[in-house]
């Protein structure tokens, strides 16, 4: 199993900065990729990070290169929360709506 | 005037009525004066136990307790400098408060410095160095705060503060690794004796943070704050 450990440190991001987190100028830089490939997949009306196929792969190339493996995992999976969420506020209030309705 | 003539019996009544009186005063000062006792004693019950002692180490490696916050009001952050946004979002907020409220206080008020404090919840890859090259993005008087796997968990724990970071010896968390600490992220307001006063969180602003803490400072100088402990108790 060596070799997977191996090849999936050597593709994180942030062991080439020798464990140092990223300064103010860095997070900007991450935080601007990330926010140019999420308005990627919006256009393309994608939701879920991976499923775009290749049409935002420069994006996505510039936000690997600028941000950490943890934080692309966290910033995608907030992503696709958020709108969950948004969802079920929207579910709620149409709900709340037709109750209203009938009444 | 007959009315006005001073007898024996007038006498011995005014003497009787001025000792009844003397006697009936000094009871209930000390009534009053008890049960302010009491309500003081219950009031400290009635303050959130958040707090108390912790020995960690500052962003210029030196030894750091509770003691070095005494004095002035601190607001205290717990968090990591691999924090992807919501820790220097909170810092940037807690700095800005900082700043406002020196700005609205006259320069003779002993309380306008507030400390603004960081402390790591990720001792394993925050390292005195990590912690002092990431203080500097933020407010210029801000205390960055770590120390071993213990004394963070301690501090914590006496916060009450969850965090997830393993343990060193679990072998996860050591430098270099990528990885995210999940923890509480409310920011704490102490007064100058180290007691918690209230918390703060993603949803209040600068601006509300900046009034809520002039507001206890304000307090603080009029000296309300035993009579606040006091009415505090006596609502609930």
């Amino acid at each position: 199993m060596n070799w997977i450990t191996s090849w999936f440190s050597s593709s994180k991001p942030s062991d080439s900065s020798g464990g140092i987190a990223p300064d103010r100028a860095k997070r900007k830089v991450c935080w601007d990729a990330r926010d140019t490939y999420f308005a990627c997949l919006d256009k393309n009306s994608v939701l879920k990070p991976g499923e775009e196929q290749n049409l935002c792969s420069k994006e996505e190339k510039r936000y690997e290169e600028n941000c950490a493996k943890s934080w692309i995992e966290y910033f995608n999976k907030r992503r696709v929360l958020q709108e969950e969420q948004k969802d079920q506020l929207k579910m709620m209030e149409n709900q709340a709506n037709d109750a209203r309705k009938r009444n | 005037m007959p009315g006005l003539v001073f007898t024996p019996k007038a006498g011995i009544l005014l003497l009787l009525t001025g000792a009844g009186l003397l006697f009936y005063f000094d009871w209930e000062k000390k009534r009053i004066k008890e049960e302010k006792e009491k309500a003081k004693a219950n009031a400290t019950y009635g303050r959130p136990d958040v707090g108390g002692p912790f020995q960690m180490i500052d962003h210029d490696g030196k030894p750091f307790t509770e003691k070095n916050l005494l004095g002035s009001y601190s607001l205290v952050y717990f968090g990591f400098t691999n924090c992807p946004d919501i820790c220097p979002d909170e810092l940037d907020k807690m700095g800005e408060a900082v700043s406002a409220i020196e700005k609205a206080l006259p320069e003779s008020s002993p309380l306008r410095h507030v400390n603004p404090v960081f402390v790591s919840v990720d001792p394993a890859r925050d390292s005195v160095e990590q912690v002092h090259r990431y203080v500097q993005d933020f407010h210029p008087r801000l205390i960055g705060l770590t120390g071993s796997y213990d004394t963070v968990k301690a501090m914590c724990r006496a916060y009450r503060v969850y965090f997830s970071s393993p343990p060193p010896q679990e072998g996860e968390a050591s430098p270099g690794q990528d990885y995210l600490v999940d923890h509480s992220i409310y920011f704490y307001l102490m007064d100058p004796e180290g007691l918690f006063v209230q918390a703060y969180g993603k949803n209040n602003t600068a601006q509300e943070v900046t009034e809520r803490v002039l507001q206890e400072i304000t307090k603080w100088e009029k000296g309300e704050r035993a009579e606040q402990r006091y009415t505090f108790r006596t609502q609930t």
